[in-house]
């Protein structure tokens, strides 16, 4: 903090106060939107090129049909499922930061909450695109709606798919909301130090925010609540997800374990998510002060906790299709093993339940080189779980003599590099437009920290 | 200028907005009615008018669906005594021939270019004309089997012109009929009344699959192993053949014999049959015992390398019989000692007593028969040597169907042809009169004795296009011939002037019983030498060239459903292959699609290899049928465009040399084979064979089928059947108070797996011909399908990225065909799922598809247990129904668009059609009322429509069989309304296993 002001001669007092120096905090944070970094720009760039060449190959795909495509019977559902699930399960990390840990007072999480939060909205954004591109026709994708019509055509309420569309819309409804009121006090903190267009912006999205009692207490009032409300969509939304899978009658799909295995898969993800990008965040814009070892630390514990679940959770699976009796089961299982997507599998265990378990060592929880790989991993083992569920369930179903194989093709994996410029592109300009660390929760915590025997 | 003000501004916008919602919406079409209405066409009622399949020579009945004046489906003519109704995967598909994109739309004459142009009719036939004068005496016209009338103007035009006619077919089966002759006394081909007999031992007919009448066979023969008329289970069926084919899949028993022993082991039968029962009376005893001379069993044991006690047994099966028949080696094994085999076959049925009952011997027939082998060689000699001054030629192409006929071509002087559709000969003609397609034409068949039929036009000629027999006519008249007066029609209504014309035409001909013809049995048999077959060539394994199910002698290759369908043992589509063992496979280092090279001494050709368990280690074959480099679906290789060859032609590696009797001789070469390293990978439609013990298609044997069985079976020879599958009925799926309940039975006893069905439902419902790439993608659109599975199968293997069938082995038959389309659950899984309804539970039980409120999100598919829904990748109806095909769609049936979903509708247009006309009645649809496509085509009559409503029903009362009925994937609590009856094994032999 500054030091305190000197003592003041009896004629100073005829000059005008010194116009305070800004807190610590509000520069360093402010400083990431400010300025010009290079490895920002050439990023933005590149994610704007990726998800350019992502829109025409979806165009091209949406007029040709999905011929184009590497689809063919009986896997009816591809890359595109698989990489919207991910997607999904990213975006759970930042509502069990803001939400839950909130609610369980886990001081820790202000500091990347915003980031987590960040995150949660991207990965909605990008997920919700997945299920629209993958309709057969896509033009006719209000038809999953139900809104009132003349015809008298209603949609079914007993498809999971529908489920989806509420409970993704919920989500995504909740997660902006969420992330957008926790914004305001810095927005208004932005404002307060902008000039000319961003101004005007911030000034429009601050809300007339001043920083009063009343606004304060209005708005940790809403936190609060938005918090109990978030909380259970937690662990409501990767349930739906899942249940597209569970309530369906293929063999590897239809489990009851799906909802927990997939909501502590989500979280797992999520979290080796937020440490993916919040490490070269922290580097390139400097935010050691704020996003400290102990953050890592902890997030690690989680990350540990849930592959445990996950590991579990797999052996689960393996066990249940064995104990059921049931060939089909059986087989589909052993063909996720030793079938022709075998490497899927294996890549899944190894990277989702084996490398994580090194994180029982402290030294590597804080060793940030070690969690970024270790974490970029634990996403691809995240992608190859779902591309495991989906892809080798359907592939290997009760009619053996319709057995068959998915073949990625270019226009997919197009689409899939396009999803995460896509994702890439929100934070990239979210970067820039506000701050990346929760500035007021921040000083909160200092102040926190100060008063209870903190750094004095 | 006026101001634009607030209501004109409002206008505007409302005009824009509506202009661009309207440019956003699927395009406005028109319907147009009749201006003037015909008076036979009420628009959407369609009328059918009997007439004639001519796609083979077996002459079948039809019955010409047309809507608005256009065929749009063959179905059977009932009272045809020949397909009663029924018709074959070809038939079905012949249809296409009227819309076909290969058509030439008017005459052509050869051009500077070096490529056929159109030309105005006059010009071309003054210029045939002027040949034909100048032709000398080299004048001959070359063609398929025609009808008796088209035959009589063919013969009065060969008069007039000098010409000499030959007829030629293929697969003419003539050492067959040369065979009789010896054996027999009559020159002609014997009629096979296969239900007639109780032990059937096939030497290699496939007379299930690609014989002499194969939809009437298998229809006698699914009578007569019926289970619910014949505890015993019926008719026997024993295979002798180093393949497994069709036929042999459905029979009780398989010897694995050699390639080629054929032959020897009917010389063995006869002499071991005569040893026991004797030669029948007023027979040369003598001539038999110099025939049968040294042959015995264990001869004949060792040459076709099968256990003696197998071919001992048999002799056992044959003498036992009360009524047995031995059915002579078909086209694929017609060795170097073809006829001398048919004879001797022929010889032996006369002494089992089979003459007269299952083999019926009709009079020789007036109309000239096939050309044997050493006729055509005659021609091909002539044309060689510039005898051949003009060409004409018909009904056929030999260029592709006869070795040695392209090369003599080029030294004929003018060649011309009257091919409707462009083939490889008529690509080389200097003239092309075309025909009509059938659809379009007059003509007459007499496929054998009592039975005449008609065939008559249901659509105006669509192109430039005249009548063969017109044509002649003209050309005849031209000469100064003595033609007869009047057209082509005017000619058959002379020809027919002994029957009420108009009553022959609505029931499709005049039918009665046939004569038979009296037999001198042996008559010839001093003429036959007998001899062991010969093969030339290096290799150690005996080249098999079989006729495909389908393409017949290639001339089916056009056809895309022909190509699309699976080949029903194989389900290979759109190519050809190599079938080999798995220790050849092994040998030659190739696995599935590798390319090998075949050589023999005729030449060599480069094919994908197949390996599968149901072949010998010492032979291999080729489907004869593919190689076509002319024709839109008939070329086309890997859909890469016309002209690029399709699969090979196994012709070009066999002999043209005839037997020693003159016959055409089709397995006489050896075949060295190398593997090239190309990797050419096919379109297996269905990859492993293995149901995994899964219950997919089950067995029961034949103690359990008549309810004497444990329960449980006994481990052997199928044995696997859930039992009764009601614990739910499926009466109940349906909405209160509804009095009907769609569903089928369907017997796997009696499916032989021909397929007729799939073509069927493709022309009934407008399923898309999706091509060889899409088809290798599984990407096919068949809302039916045959799947085939070997045995219960086990839970080994599935680990491969495509499991290729492996579960077959030499000597068993235990194959399954199980027909598989949706099955209409009461509990649909593909129903809970779709969240726009689009599928969805109608009130009368059946799955519904609403393809315009399908989004496509594929849910369904992914959820249905029975994987039988198809999506539509491409925008299959508007693309793949290229130039007038899209004429063929049925209008009952809706076109589906890019990215819906589809599947089997239990063709609802039928039940709606026969729902009006019961509403007007105040009825209720009667029982039988209305036939599924699938159904109305089935040869063997395995397929069952009805309601399950009606307790009385044919459909109850054929499904609700205790022993044999069961629901596939029964556990899952699906409810299907369609219901299996299992398969029955018939394991009473105690050969090979």
């Amino acid at each position: 903090m500054a030091p305190p002001p000197p003592a003041t001669a009896v004629g100073d007092a005829m000059t005008p106060l010194p116009v305070p120096r800004d807190s610590r905090a509000n520069i360093d944070i402010m400083a990431v939107t400010k300025g010009f970094h290079w490895p920002w720009f050439i990023a933005l760039v590149l994610v704007l090129i990726g998800v350019a060449q992502a829109g025409l190959t979806l165009a091209y795909q949406t007029y040709w049909g999905f011929g184009v495509a590497g689809y063919q019977a009986p896997v009816f559902w591809g890359l595109y499922i698989v990489t919207f699930v991910f997607w999904i399960g990213i975006g759970h990390a930042g509502t069990l930061i803001s939400a839950i840990l909130f609610l369980f007072r886990a001081k820790w999480r202000n500091a990347v909450n915003r980031g987590a939060e960040a995150l949660t909205v991207f990965a909605v954004l990008t997920a919700v695109l997945f299920p629209v591109l993958h309709l057969g026709r896509l033009w006719k994708l209000y038809y999953l709606l139900p809104y009132p019509n003349q015809r008298g055509l209603w949609v079914n309420f007993k498809s999971p798919l529908l489920w989806d569309v509420f409970a993704i819309n919920t989500y995504m409804l909740i997660s902006i909301v969420f992330f957008y009121i926790g914004l305001i006090p810095d927005i208004a903190m932005a404002r307060d130090r902008a000039t000319g267009v961003k101004k005007v912006v911030y000034t429009v999205l601050a809300l007339g925010w001043q920083g009063t009692g009343v606004q304060w207490k209005a708005h940790s009032r809403a936190v609060l609540h938005l918090s109990g409300l978030a909380t259970p969509l937690v662990l409501s939304v990767h349930s739906v997800v899942s249940w597209d899978f569970a309530m369906s009658v293929v063999p590897g799909w239809h489990a009851t374990i799906f909802a927990p295995y997939f909501v502590a898969g989500a979280v797992f993800g999520g979290f080796a998510m937020v440490i993916v990008v919040l490490i070269p965040v922290r580097r390139i814009f400097k935010l050691e002060r704020y996003l400290t070892d102990y953050h890592f630390e902890n997030m690690s514990r989680f990350i540990l906790l849930t592959s445990t679940i996950c590991g579990y959770a797999y052996a689960m699976e393996y066990f249940i299709a064995w104990y059921s009796g049931v060939e089909a089961e059986q087989t589909s299982f052993w063909l996720r093993l030793f079938g022709p997507y075998w490497f899927s599998t294996w890549c899944m265990i190894t990277f989702n339940v084996f490398f994580p378990q090194l994180l029982w060592i402290k030294r590597l929880r804080t060793n940030l080189p070690f969690l970024f790989v270790l974490c970029f991993f634990i996403n691809l083992g995240m992608w190859f779980e779902r591309y495991v569920i989906i892809i080798t369930s359907l592939s290997r179903e009760f009619i053996t003599g319709a057995w068959g194989l998915y073949i990625v093709s270019p226009v997919e994996l197009s689409i899939l590099v396009g999803s995460f410029c896509w994702f890439s592109m929100w934070f990239l300009l979210f970067l820039k437009a506000f701050p990346v660390i929760a500035i007021s929760e921040v000083k909160e915590l200092i102040i926190h920290e100060k008063e209870h025997g903190g750094a004095h | 200028m006026s101001e634009l003000d607030r209501r004109d501004f409002l206008k505007l916008v409302g005009v824009g907005a509506g202009a661009t919602a309207a440019a956003c919406a699927d395009p406005a079409e028109k319907l147009v009615p009749y201006v003037v209405q015909p008076e036979s066409i009420t628009p959407g009622i369609a009328v059918e008018y009997a007439s004639t399949c001519m796609e083979c020579p077996v002459g079948c009945g039809l019955h010409v669906k047309t809507r608005e004046g256009r065929p749009i489906k063959l179905e059977g003519n009932p009272e045809h005594p020949i397909n009663r109704g029924r018709l074959c995967t070809r038939g079905q598909a012949s249809i296409g021939r009227a819309y076909h994109p290969d058509r030439y739309p008017s005459p052509m004459q050869q051009g500077a270019g070096g490529s056929l142009e159109s030309v105005d009719r006059e010009t071309a036939h003054a210029a045939v004309l002027s040949k034909l004068k100048s032709g000398g005496g080299g004048v001959w016209i070359l063609g398929g089997p025609v009808g008796p009338t088209l035959g009589s103007v063919i013969d009065g035009f060969a008069e007039a012109s000098g010409a000499r006619r030959v007829v030629y077919e293929a697969f003419s089966h003539d050492a067959l009929r040369e065979g009789t002759r010896l054996a027999l006394g009559v020159n002609t081909l014997p009629i096979l009344d296969v239900g007639q007999a109780d032990v059937i031992v096939d030497l290699g007919s496939d007379f299930l699959d690609t014989g002499l009448s194969p939809t009437e066979n298998a229809r006698q023969f699914a009578e007569a192993r019926d289970i619910k008329s014949h505890s015993g289970g019926g008719t026997r069926l024993i295979s002798v053949v180093p393949r497994l084919d069709l036929t042999t899949t459905n029979g009780d028993q398989w010897i694995p014999a050699r390639a080629g022993s054929q032959g020897e082991i009917a010389l063995a039968l006869l002499g071991a049959v005569v040893a026991k029962r004797g030669v029948p009376e007023g027979v040369d005893a003598a001539a038999v015992s110099a025939l049968t001379g040294q042959s015995s069993l264990a001869q004949a044991a060792k040459s076709a390398d099968v256990p003696q006690s197998d071919l001992e047994a048999l002799v056992e099966k044959l003498l036992e019989a009360k009524h047995a028949l031995v059915l002579p080696p078909g086209v694929a094994y017609s060795a170097s000692n073809a006829t001398a085999t048919a004879a001797t076959v022929m010889m032996l049925n006369a002494v089992l007593g089979a003459v007269g009952t299952s083999v019926i011997i009709p009079p020789e027939s007036s109309a000239p028969a096939p050309a044997s082998m050493a006729q055509l060689q005659e021609l091909l000699a002539a044309m060689r040597g510039g005898q051949v001054s003009v060409l004409l030629i018909h009904d056929s192409d030999p260029v592709h169907s006869l070795p040695g006929f392209a090369q003599a071509l080029e030294h004929v002087g003018t060649v011309v042809s009257f091919a409707s559709m462009q083939n490889g000969t008529s690509e080389r003609a200097d003239f092309v009169l075309p025909d009509h397609s059938n659809m379009e034409s007059w003509g007459d068949a007499a496929p054998r004795p009592g039975i005449r039929t008609l065939v008559q036009p249901t659509l105006r000629p669509l192109l430039d296009t005249q009548a063969t027999g017109d044509t002649l006519l003209d050309l005849g008249r031209g000469l100064g011939g003595n033609m007869p007066e009047g057209s082509f029609v005017q000619v058959l209504q002379a020809a027919w002037s002994d029957t009420d014309w108009d009553a022959a035409l609505g029931r499709g001909g005049v039918f009665s019983d046939g004569a038979e013809s009296p037999v001198t049995v042996g008559s010839g048999l001093s003429e036959i030498q007998f001899q062991p077959a010969q093969f030339s060539g290096t290799g150690d394994h005996v080249l098999v060239a079989f006729p495909h199910s389908f393409l017949g002698d290639g001339q089916g290759a056009a056809l895309p459903w022909l190509q699309e369908i699976p080949d029903p043992v194989t389900k290979i589509a759109w190519n050809s292959w190599l079938e080999m063992s798995f220790a050849t496979a092994d040998a030659l280092g190739v696995g599935f699609g590798d390319v090998v090279k075949v050589e023999t001494p005729e030449g060599s050709l480069n094919v994908s290899a197949f390996p599968r368990g149901g072949i010998r280690d010492d032979a291999v074959a080729i489907p004869v049928g593919q190689g076509h480099n002319v024709g839109y679906y008939a070329s086309m290789a890997n859909d890469g465009g016309p002209g690029e060859t399709r699969g090979v032609n196994v012709m070009d590696v066999l002999p043209s040399s005839p037997d020693a009797s003159g016959s055409r001789v089709w397995l006489a070469n050896n075949a060295l084979m190398e593997r090239t390293g190309e990797f050419r990978r096919l379109a297996l439609s269905q990859w492993t064979d293995n149901q995994r013990g899964r219950g997919l298609a089950q067995a029961v044997t034949l103690a359990e089928a008549s309810g004497h069985g444990d329960d449980h079976g006994d481990g052997h020879g199928g044995g696997h059947h859930e039992g009764p599958p009601h614990t739910f009925d499926p009466a109940y799926d349906t909405e209160p108070g509804q009095p009907y309940r769609w569903g089928m039975s369907i017997d796997i006893d009696r499916c032989d797996g021909c397929s007729a069905c799939v073509a069927a439902c493709y022309i009934e419902n407008n399923v898309p011909i999706v091509g060889e790439t899409q088809s290798i993608q599984h990407r096919d659109m068949s809302w039916l399908r045959i799947e085939r599975y070997v045995g219960e199968g086990d839970n080994q293997g599935g680990l491969e990225r495509r499991p290729i069938p492996d579960r077959e082995k030499l000597g068993e038959v235990d194959v399954r065909h199980l027909p598989m389309a949706c099955q209409h659950c009461g509990a649909a899984p593909c129903e809970g799922v779709c969240p726009t309804l689009a599928t969805y539970h109608n009130i009368e039980g059946m799955n519904g598809m609403v393809y315009n409120r399908c989004a496509g999100t594929r849910y369904c598919a992914n959820n249905c247990s029975y994987k039988v829904r198809r999506f539509n990748y491409w925008d299959y109806g508007n693309r793949n129904f290229p130039g007038m095909l899209g004429l063929l769609l049925n209008p009952d049936v809706t076109v589906r668009q890019q990215g819906v979903m589809e599947k089997c509708s239990l063709c609802v247009q039928r039940i709606e059609t026969a729902r009006q006309p019961a509403k007007n009645e105040g009825r209720s649809i009667r029982d039988g009322e209305i036939q599924s496509a699938c159904q109305q085509s089935c040869p063997t009559d395995a397929i069952t429509f009805g309601n399950w409503r009606d307790n009385d029903g044919k459909l109850r009362q054929t499904a609700d069989d205790p022993n044999r009925s069961y629901s596939v994937l029964q556990y899952l609590n699906t409810r299907p309304a369609i219901t299996y009856l299992a398969q029955v094994e018939r394991d009473d032999h105690e050969g090979s296993h």
